[in-house]
């Protein structure tokens, strides 16, 4: 059996009483395509960055690509991770070229003594996202979506063999969200990197990812393609207010069997 | 005017202080690009201030006065970027507080010592002019360092400052970074003090690369444009220091104080015409 990408066991984060995460989980194999949906304050973004290595979990274990991760391991296994958060700054001063922003996503970028020029690489990135027309173009130019697209050829320039997206396609239309879930399917399938997504919409996503986790303070269930989420999850994590629609037979958690409507609809 | 340039190049003071002047200008302007890029403006200027503090021990201890200012204001800078952010104290804050306290410092131990030993207008507004051969050798010395750890780790501070998080994520340690950045900007403040005073610094450490962030486009673009800004300057301002007797430090910042508003007209004429075009 080959080395799983991630394996997190139990991970906990935040003060004992009331932890933000609570005891977590986790593997994950090459190519595996992992969304991670949940209501706001769930400690989505704070499981992405313990994963990324920016934050220390008070307890429990994280092993990226069969090594520990630890203060004195981070740099090297970093360098295989492509990280993408959602804290943008949303008026960029610094005067740069669109090409100059993916290359310093190249792990080399900041060593002068190994410095190579990548151009290839920094093309290659800017056609995935569509963007190497704009290559030459400055970077506070752009709007909103396209930003979130150059950030994200800075993410893959590096051929990560970890993708981490906190809310990737908070800035795009649906039709580039959707363009962006099937390059990441893509990418999964044919380079064998793994993704784990944080997203809030998992009808949105659900046809696409390998697996669902929803995550509120813990992972309340861990569903693969294909399977059901049991309506109790769904209340565990947002809470009985909430009315489930079945829409899709594609889609993970959501299939239209009777079983799984909820008896009493309630509204918010 | 060719013979008064001329002139000026045969002039012996003036022989003696261009290059020096012209070394800072370069060591300057490269960190000002930083200065810009972290937003350190009010750093420069709570630094340079502070370092009367330094230079106000170096009198009162009799200790060599130029490098007892600089472990100062290196000190000062460090304790800048180790202010408790997450406590609520803001750095402009702890800017202000520092520079406050230690320009107080400066003033009393500078007052009790003998006046005699002190140039206080020379501390305050520079003098380029009257730099000593000891001076001379820290000089060299500090603008051979500067360049060096500036060109190492100009791409890891370039690439903070547009996005300290993903910086941090892969795998930059930006914490030691940050400090070697606030040590650095304290070291050059030094500089920029013997050539513009602790008042004027700001306008060296700053207006290069405010003039370059007209036109670059990019890190490398930058840094020459501040550069080549930063020497015409002090160039400028030298020759009209030296036809009008006026002091050094202050027409340096006053020549790149036009060249800042002539790159800021040039620019808003030319989104103005583009905008009138399209």
């Amino acid at each position: 059996m080959t080395t799983p990408v991630v394996q997190i066991s139990h991970l906990s984060f935040g003060p004992v009483n009331k932890p933000i995460l609570d005891n977590i989980s986790l593997e994950l194999e090459a190519g595996h395509f992992l969304g991670i949906v949940g209501p706001n304050g769930a400690g989505k973004s704070t499981l992405l960055n313990i994963i990324a290595g920016l934050t220390a979990p008070h307890s429990g274990h994280i092993d990226l690509f069969g090594r520990c991760l630890t203060r004195f391991s981070r740099h090297k296994l970093l360098r295989q991770i492509g990280f993408l958060h959602q804290l943008h700054d949303h008026a960029p001063r610094l005067p740069m070229r669109i090409r100059d922003v993916v290359a310093m996503g190249l792990a080399d970028y900041a060593t002068p003594w190994r410095r190579v020029v990548h151009s290839d690489a920094i093309r290659e990135a800017l056609k995935r996202v569509d963007m190497d027309h704009l290559a030459n173009a400055d970077f506070r130019q752009l709007s909103g979506g396209q930003r979130q697209r150059a950030r994200l050829a800075r993410a893959l320039v590096r051929k990560p063999r970890l993708l981490l997206l906190d809310e990737p396609s908070a800035a795009l239309d649906s039709v580039r969200q959707e363009k962006l879930f099937q390059l990441l399917r893509k990418l999964c399938d044919d380079t064998g990197m793994s993704v784990i997504m944080v997203e809030h919409d998992i009808a949105a996503i659900s046809s696409h990812v390998d697996s669902v986790a929803c995550l509120n303070r813990k992972i309340h269930h861990h569903a693969m393609k294909g399977e059901d989420i049991p309506n109790n999850v769904w209340r565990a994590m947002y809470g009985d207010h909430i009315h489930i629609m079945a829409h899709d037979a594609r889609c993970i958690g959501c299939s239209p069997d009777e079983h799984n409507l909820p008896q009493d609809r309630q509204h918010g | 005017m060719d013979d008064l340039i001329l002139e000026f190049l045969a002039s012996p003071v003036m022989r003696e202080a261009l290059p020096p002047a012209l070394l800072i200008a370069i060591v300057t302007a490269s960190m000002s690009v930083m200065v810009m890029a972290h937003r350190l403006s009010f750093l420069t200027v709570g630094v340079s201030h502070a370092s009367l503090a330094g230079l106000g021990l170096a009198v009162t201890l009799s200790l060599p006065l130029l490098p007892t200012a600089t472990v100062f204001a290196v000190l000062i800078a460090l304790l800048l970027a180790l202010i408790p952010r997450k406590k609520g104290i803001s750095e402009d804050a702890g800017t202000g507080i520092l520079f406050a306290g230690s320009m107080a410092l400066g003033v009393l131990l500078i007052s009790t010592a003998n006046s005699a030993e002190v140039d206080l207008f020379g501390l305050l507004f520079g003098n380029i002019l009257t730099i000593s051969p000891v001076d001379l050798k820290w000089l060299y010395f500090m603008s051979g360092l500067i360049p060096v750890l500036f060109f190492l780790a100009a791409r890891a501070w370039w690439s903070i400052a547009f996005d300290a998080v993903t910086a941090d994520a892969s795998g930059l340690p930006v914490s030691s970074l940050r400090l070697l950045l606030y040590g650095l900007v304290g070291l050059t403040v030094i500089l920029c003090v013997k050539l513009a005073g602790i008042v004027l610094t700001a306008g060296l450490m700053i207006l290069p690369a405010a003039c370059a962030w007209f036109w670059g486009r990019s890190l490398f673009s930058l840094w020459l444009l501040s550069v080549l800004f930063s020497l015409l300057g002090t160039i400028t301002g030298l020759i009209w220091s030296y036809i009008y007797e006026w002091p050094s430090g202050a027409t340096v910042v006053l020549a790149l104080c036009a060249l800042f508003v002539i790159s800021w007209s040039l620019n808003w004429g030319k989104s103005w015409a583009t905008v009138y075009k399209g």
